[in-house]
């Protein structure tokens, strides 16, 4: 598994061009929004998580539909799977890379946010965790679907049709935690926000390690 | 190979024919028959449609999520006929389920989307079904349709009561359960019979459905005609 | 929420109708694609 982690972030360094990409995509998604809503500081600032969250989500299928790029080109993953290696390892070094490469992703997209809703907070370490979570809860299920959509034609449609769906609990519990953190937390209801998200993310980590085996089979 | 049950071709049009009776029936009692209930009025009788819908559908999807399992663990053909069959029924009662959860809720509430977990749920669960049916499309070996389309029905079935919770918790503010203190014969009468009619009617559609995905799988397992001749004056 | 809400039949009638419609309309594509697929590979058994 380390191996197969290490050979994806080797892949990603590689490709950081590509990261960068992303990153301004996921950049403009965030300019683009406050269009959608107008000139109103305050209104933006309340709902300066769900636009951030929203962005990552849009941002997050472009890399997720990218990450087996490599794998389909010269028909790599069934030499993969020929290795000796266990399917769980090449799935979790992936899912792994993924989830690295979103929270970096995410973290990125903060000053971006902070400078255009006006969203500061002082409780950015908790900011920092909640972007983490979140994205381990994108990269579970997301890595899953990737490595079936990439084998399909039409898969920058169906990855987010299959995915969407099915991430509205981690996007949910993220944005409310990530409003929290930046419009103040009287209720003290973070935590049990994050515990949601974390619960999320055990559930998927096992369920899509369980089950990768079976879709990468031939 | 077992392309599923052609022993009794006849039983889904009975099925059919035996929810068609009961529905009209349990129908004729819900509109007709039982008296308006003390705070909803007439809207109540929406209920009466909106239950057994809801109870169904939940059915139907939980037997795709059984056929998804036996056939990752089988992989015999007819499980997959079954498991596309029970998803689009599923759907399509979602669906059902969910116009008929705006119709309730507008004069209850007087908006027609409430986002009440319940309805968000269904709304989720079909759209991630429907994500399923496509992805069904765009696949054209038929044992990897299979197999995705098992892991994705397990996948979104662990999913319905996460984001159940997570939609309760987080739209707390109204919540007005409808919970009956009335229990009178009258008003369960209708949600039984339909609660069967429902029952027949999906299941006579789900062994249908299943037939047609035996058959178009049979279609494209076996070889072209045109195929067929030229390997064999070859050969 | 004091006292009943009244009227409210359009709503029931129209959520009956929708349902039995869609029901009734889902049977029908059904029976007629199941008949389109029979004949189909009857015809292909035939030319077989």
């Amino acid at each position: 598994m380390i191996g197969a982690l290490r050979k994806e972030l080797l892949l990603q360094w590689r490709t950081r061009t590509q990261f960068m990409a992303v990153f301004i995509f996921g950049a403009t998604a965030l300019l683009l929004f406050s269009f959608g809503v107008g000139p109103n500081a305050e209104i933006l600032r309340q709902f300066s998580a769900g636009f951030l969250w929203l962005g990552l989500l849009l941002s997050s299928t472009l890399t997720l539909a990218e990450s087996f790029h490599s794998e389909m080109e010269n028909r790599a993953l069934e030499g993969l799977l020929l290795l000796p290696a266990d399917p769980r390892a090449l799935y979790y070094g992936k899912a792994l890379a993924n989830w690295i490469q979103l929270t970096l992703l995410g973290w990125a997209l903060v000053p971006v946010m902070v400078v255009l809703y006006d969203a500061g907070t002082n409780r950015l370490p908790s900011l920092l965790l909640i972007i983490a979570l979140g994205a381990a809860g994108l990269s579970a299920p997301g890595t899953l679907y990737g490595a079936m959509t990439a084998q399909i034609r039409a898969k920058q449609t169906l990855l987010p049709l299959l995915l969407f769906p099915l991430i509205v609990p981690a996007l949910l519990s993220s944005v409310k935690a990530t409003s929290l953190v930046i419009l103040g937390d009287p209720m003290h209801a973070l935590g049990s926000w994050l515990m949601l998200l974390g619960a999320f993310d055990a559930i998927y980590w096992a369920l899509c390690g369980l089950l990768y085996g079976r879709v990468v089979e031939d | 190979m077992d392309y599923g049950n052609n022993r009794f071709p006849r039983t889904p049009y009975i099925l059919i024919a035996i929810g068609v009776a009961l529905f009209l029936t349990g129908s004729y009692f819900g509109l007709f028959v039982a008296p308006p209930e003390r705070y909803m009025g007439e809207v109540q009788r929406i209920m009466y449609v909106h239950v057994p819908t809801a109870w169904n559908a939940l059915l139907a999807i939980t037997f795709a999520l059984v056929c998804a399992i036996i056939f990752l663990f089988k992989g015999e053909f007819k499980w997959d006929a079954r498991l596309e069959a029970s998803i689009e029924v599923g759907c399509l009662l979602a669906f059902l389920l969910c116009c008929q959860g705006a119709i309730w809720a507008k004069p209850t509430w007087g908006v027609w989307w409430d986002w009440d977990p319940r309805l968000t749920t269904t709304a989720v669960l079909l759209f991630a079904f429907l994500g399923i049916l496509t992805l069904r499309k765009f696949v054209d070996d038929p044992v990897k349709r299979g197999v995705w389309s098992s892991v994705a029905t397990i996948i979104a079935y662990v999913d319905v009561p996460i984001v159940y919770f997570s939609v309760r918790w987080w739209n707390s503010l109204h919540q007005l359960q409808s919970s009956p203190e009335t229990v009178s014969s009258q008003f369960y009468i209708p949600l039984r019979v339909n609660a069967f009619a429902i029952l027949f009617l999906m299941t006579g559609f789900i062994m249908l459905r299943a037939r047609l995905a035996s058959l178009r799988l049979a279609q494209e397992v076996a070889p072209p005609p045109m195929l067929a001749e030229e390997v064999g004056e070859t050969a | 929420m004091s006292g009943m809400v009244v009227g409210g039949w359009g709503y029931v009638w129209t959520a009956y109708a929708l349902t039995a419609g869609a029901l009734l309309i889902y049977g029908v594509t059904l029976i007629t694609r199941l008949r389109e697929e029979a004949s189909r590979s009857k015809m292909e058994a035939k030319r077989q």
